[in-house]
């Protein structure tokens, strides 16, 4: 993980944010995409640990948790919380980036700290701290693993997301990652981060390509998907499957030697936390937070699986 | 108004599929010239006036305006070249404006915008042609069925009619609306324009019409200025035999039994404390105005709206509370509005006709060779007259329609049989044969309620009859009471007795 | 006019409104075999109808709440939460019951009871409460949608592993090659074509459709032939499920996205009318497979940017039904 942050920027957004500290209550609002798949749920799960705790840590702190089904939901619930609540302070994880953008520069322009999660605004510089997911990262550390596991290449299928920018930058990166390595994409549909989706694809791939010698389903409910699709078929020219974002199943699945599923790649949902928590920091103490904070991609195999596996979690 | 059109049918035959519905038609209708077309329902008077209008094309046959030859690729092309129909139920929309359904579909436009006030002062200045003193600006929905009439007719002006052609046009209106009518159809041949009209009702065609073409099974029987005819006339050529004895004489003696016993029945709003006895074999007529409860009443009875009071069949108690319970008990009600309550217009005979009892044709599974066999049955006895039996219901003419009804609720086999308007819309031969129905089942020791808005109806029919008026009972008269004008005071809420004083 | 024959003459009429759903049918099955040499292999064409299975039994249902003139919206989220509710049930009587047939029985009881009072309920706020049904089904659509995402947490339900090897075999099992969702689908669509052609309660329900006046002066009970199409919905819904959950064994808030106008756009191609008054359960079937086929096919080749699947999906439907449709618009 890397910091990358900026002292002066930060001095000066102190200033203008927070002119009055420590003495009255201060209200944070955090607006996050509702539990549509299980990368998502475990966010809502993480978001709200982190109020519960925060909020108890924190007695002159005060939290909004708003979970919104689709992007104009989500506007409306920041044009809420800035009308009704007042708030200080918002940690918004954008359902996309270009409609969100005006609604919480217009929260920024009213004084109130922004704090940005996962995927940027369409404007640069809205924010005073930025927690990102590396996601072109995540598709690089993909490849790099397709690449190290098939040294002498091979066919496989890919599976792609919601269409999203953060699904663009993914699979370019994949894609940049296994460039020149011999592995060939034979095939790549959207299975929408869906388990359904997902295995219909790939009964339909398995139909399609007699040869297949392995599966990138890039998401852990997508791989379960695929990996019940391959089961049924019986097929074993596939030697593995690799899924991302660390389901805490498919974590504890290569702790234990599966070899269908030999690896996984972090896009932790834990990162509105980290994000939540920063946030209650600069606003009740003089630490310097803002900046872009950029939380990488990280490989999980047997060896360091054992860290990543968060019984409590919902995903 | 330009000049004067007079449209001609020669030698027009037209058929549908394998079915000829007209052969060899020849109608004239000349400019300033009231003609009536009538016949039998299924005649093809609608046939005829579809093809005088663009709505349908000739088999084989030339249409000719003025003597030279058209052929109208649709209703619009007619209309545009001055002919134009008024269908019998109401064309309009009935949550616009008068002024706004005159001119629904070609609008006075200034630019891109309505010009309003040109349309409102052309649909004032049309109005007032007519005599009609409707508001443009009133809804369509809240005017009287005259003045939706002359909103058709006035639309058809707007339209620059010259020949306007009437599907029954005084079915859906009361005598005195009608006359208004009658006004302005004078008002327009004087005008020059050409007026082709459609009705059952004869006293009215012999009084306003000045030719009469007769139709019958597709072919013209009879053809002549009206001052030819008499209405005897009229109806014999319609129906190809002698109908002067409409209504059948009583053959089998009214039971002493009394077979329902109705104690202070009441539905909220519309009928109040109603008794009356009905005995075996006994036909009842009920009459009064419209809007006077007949309907309600009844529907009261059979459970189809809420009601209280005490019902008696056989002397028992019973309480309906759903048309099945009443059904269960053996008494059925044959709704006024065929089209809307009484037939699946969309539907085949077959289904319509066991619609009712369709629990006595299943087994598991409906036995379609009996319900096939009910319907070859059905056919035969109430001479329900279709151009196949798949055909949908809704292509049926009104008589047949009313006798597939019938056919569909003595299918379940009641005692009691309460019929509202038996022959509404319906032409005489059949009305005469649905008499003969009824008069039938009284004779097999059915007890029948008759109501009717026909005062020759229920006269001609019933034994007894009851007047209701706001919801009460008004009177009961029977045997040399039974007269129109008795029933007319004890509607209108008259001294009965008083007679001379009128 | 003449009188009508006695007997009633077989007529044979071959109108596009019968062939319309089968014709776009059959060019799909032409284009797909065409677009791969693994289109009718047998594993294809089980793949195929076994995917079809969830919303064709559903579809069936909906067959008759459309012919009976109502609408369905909530089967979707319906199913999804019958679905969590039948793993919750399993997963929580598994240390009671132990692994094994008896607590698959206990579930598959379990999702046909929340279905049938699933279904019970939408009839009665439709029936007896005379609440619009597309109203009341949009309420029940976004409640179950919510009460699984609720049950799961917001994450996954899944059904314990040991369970699982157990249930496995419902969907991916069968006799004599045909698994079993492609078995219960053909079971569900023969008895709903038989109701409906030949039973009194299919006739009452198009009657009902058709013109809910003229079923009620005709005794019929149109609360009751209305509530049972809403009941006989839930049930199947029910049924769906049970075939469901054996696939993967788990249930989230993304289960059963979209089944409900899957299942409609179904009945509609395949020749039910939207407004009431004309169902056929056959037509239903068509319906079903062809939105299936045009996923598979879709993913059996390359031609197509995936990102216009769902528009070759859209002019598909709509030129399914532009085939059936009675004559020229007028006007």
């Amino acid at each position: 993980m890397k910091l990358t942050n900026s002292i002066g920027a930060f001095a000066l957004a102190a200033t203008l944010a927070m002119p009055a500290f420590a003495q009255d209550t201060k209200v944070i609002g955090v607006s996050i995409p509702a539990a549509t798949h299980g990368w998502a749920g475990g966010m809502n799960f993480h978001a709200q640990q982190a109020v519960d705790r925060l909020e108890a840590v924190y007695p002159q702190l005060d939290f909004v948790l708003a979970t919104a089904s689709d992007p104009a939901k989500q506007v409306n619930d920041i044009e809420d919380m800035m009308a009704t609540r007042n708030i200080d302070a918002l940690v918004v994880l954008p359902f996309e980036s270009e409609p969100l953008t005006s609604p919480v520069k217009a929260v920024a322009d009213s004084g109130a700290w922004v704090t940005v999660v996962d995927r940027g605004l369409a404007i640069e510089g809205i924010e005073d701290l930025y927690v990102a997911g590396d996601n072109s990262g995540f598709g690089k550390v993909s490849g790099e693993y397709m690449v190290s596991a098939m040294p002498d290449g091979g066919k496989i299928v890919a599976f792609r997301g919601i269409p999203t920018s953060i699904d663009n930058e993914r699979v370019a990166g994949f894609e940049a990652a296994i460039e020149g390595s011999g592995i060939e994409i034979i095939g790549m549909e959207h299975g929408n981060w869906n388990r359904d989706d997902s295995f219909v694809v790939m009964e339909d791939f398995l139909s399609k390509h007699e040869q297949i010698d392995a599966v990138w389903a890039s998401d852990d409910d997508m791989a379960i998907g695929v990996l019940a699709a391959i089961e049924a078929a019986g097929r074993d020219d596939i030697k593995f499957v690799l899924g991302g974002a660390g389901m805490k199943e498919m974590i504890a699945r290569t702790r234990d030697g599966d070899a269908m599923i030999p690896a996984n790649v972090t896009y932790p949902p834990a990162m509105i936390a980290t994000a939540i928590e920063m946030t209650a920091v600069g606003l009740t103490s003089t630490a310097p937070v803002s900046g872009t904070f950029v939380i990488g991609s990280v490989l999980i195999t047997q060896d360091n699986a054992a860290e990543f596996y968060y019984p409590d979690s919902p995903f | 108004m330009t000049e004067p059109l007079a449209l001609s049918l020669t030698k027009i035959c037209r058929s549908f599929g394998p079915v000829q519905v007209l052969h060899d038609v020849d109608i004239t209708l000349a400019a300033g010239e009231v003609h009536a077309l009538i016949g039998e329902n299924g005649a093809g008077k609608s046939t005829t006036m579809k093809i005088m209008s663009g709505y349908l094309a000739p088999t084989s046959g030339v249409v000719a305006l003025n003597d030279a030859p058209v052929s109208f690729a649709n209703s619009q092309d007619a209309e545009a070249q001055g002919v134009v129909l008024i269908h019998q139920e109401f064309n309009l929309a009935e949550q616009l404006s008068v002024e706004q359904n005159i001119f629904l579909g070609h609008e006075k436009k200034r630019g891109f915008l309505l010009d309003k006030a040109a349309m409102q002062a052309e649909a004032l200045a049309l109005l007032a042609r007519l005599n009609c003193q409707v508001d443009p600006s009133a809804r369509v929905s809240d005017i009287a069925n005259a003045d939706k009439q002359m909103v058709e007719i006035a639309k058809a002006l707007s339209r620059n009619a010259r020949v306007l052609i009437m599907d029954e046009p005084t079915a859906v209106l009361t005598e005195r609306e009608a006359e208004v009518l009658f006004v302005q159809v004078e008002r327009l041949k004087a005008e020059g324009v050409a007026i082709l009209f459609t009705s059952h009702k004869l006293d009215e065609v012999k009084r306003i019409s000045d030719k009469i073409t007769i139709l019958r099974d597709g072919h013209v029987v009879s053809q002549g200025p009206t001052s030819d005819y008499n209405e005897d006339q009229m109806a014999e050529a319609m129906v190809g035999r002698d109908v002067s004895s409409l209504y059948p004489e009583r053959t089998v003696p009214v039971g002493s039994d009394i077979a329902l016993e109705v104690k202070g029945l009441s539905v909220a709003e519309f009928a109040h404390d109603i008794s009356f006895t009905l005995k075996k074999g006994e036909i009842l007529g009920v009459s009064g105005l419209i809007g006077s409860g007949r309907t309600e009443t009844m529907e009261g009875l059979v459970g189809l709206r809420s009601s209280t009071g005490e019902v008696r069949l056989n002397g028992e108690v019973v309480h309906l509370k759903s048309p099945q319970q009443a059904q269960k008990a053996g008494v059925c009600y044959l709704t006024e509005d065929r089209k809307s309550r009484g037939l699946l217009l969309t539907k085949g005979m077959r289904e319509n006709l066991t619609l009712q009892c369709l629990p006595d044709f299943t087994n598991y599974l409906i036995d379609q060779k009996s319900e096939d066999a009910a319907l070859t049955k059905a056919i035969e006895d109430f001479d329900i007259r279709a151009p196949s039996r798949d055909v949908a219901v809704g292509n049926l003419s009104g008589g047949n329609q009313q006798k597939l009804l019938i056919a569909k609720v003595m299918l379940a086999d009641p005692d009691i049989v309460i019929i509202d308007e038996p022959t509404r819309g319906i032409d005489i031969g059949t009305k005469q044969q649905i008499y003969e129905f009824i008069h039938a089942l009284s004779g097999q020791g059915k007890s029948i309620i008759v109501i009717s808005s026909e005062m020759q109806e229920v006269i001609g029919l019933a034994d007894r009859v009851l007047v209701m008026r706001m919801g009460r009972i008004a009177g009961e008269v029977s045997g040399d009471d039974l007269t129109e004008d008795k029933i007319v005071r004890l509607a209108m809420g008259l001294d009965v007795n008083k007679e001379e004083a009128a | 006019m003449a009188a009508a024959d006695t007997n009633p003459k077989p007529t044979m009429r071959l109108d596009l409104k019968v062939l319309g759903p089968i014709l776009a049918l059959v060019v799909l099955v032409v284009i797909g075999a065409m677009m791969n040499g693994n289109f009718l292999s047998a594993g294809n064409i089980t793949n195929v109808l076994s995917r079809s299975a969830f919303i064709g039994i559903i579809a069936v249902g909906m067959t008759f709440v459309i012919t009976a003139g109502g609408l369905d919206l909530s089967v979707g989220s319906m199913a999804a939460f019958i679905a969590g509710l039948m793993i919750l049930v399993m997963n929580g009587l598994l240390p009671v019951m132990g692994v094994g047939w008896p607590l698959v029985f206990v579930g598959m009881l379990t999702a046909i009871v929340a279905g049938t009072a699933a279904g019970f309920i939408n009839g009665f706020l439709i029936t007896n409460m005379r609440i619009e049904a597309f109203i009341v089904t949009l309420g029940t659509m976004g409640i179950y949608r919510s009460l699984v995402t609720w049950l799961a947490d917001g994450g996954t339900l899944s059904l314990d592993f040991g369970m699982r090897a157990i249930i496995r075999p419902i969907y991916f099992d069968g006799i004599l090659g045909i698994s079993w969702p492609i078995i219960v689908f053909a079971l569900v669509a023969i008895l709903g074509e038989v109701v409906m052609r030949r039973g009194a309660f299919g006739r009452h329900a198009a009657a009902v459709g058709s013109n809910d006046q003229v079923a009620r002066y005709s005794s019929v009970n149109v609360n009751r032939v209305r509530m049972m199409t809403y009941v006989g919905l839930g049930v199947l819904v029910g049924i769906a499920t049970i075939m469901y959950v054996p696939r993967l064994g788990s249930a989230s808030s993304s289960t059963g996205v979209l089944w409900e106008l899957e299942a409609i756009a179904a009945v509609i191609i395949g020749g039910t009318m939207l407004k009431g008054g004309f169902g056929r359960v056959w037509g239903t079937v068509i319906g079903v497979l062809i939105l299936s086929l045009i996923g598979n096919i879709l993913n059996l080749t390359d031609g197509v940017s995936p990102y216009l699947n769902g528009a070759v999906q859209g002019v598909i439907i709509i030129l399914a039904v532009i085939l059936q449709r009675d004559k020229k618009a007028e006007g």
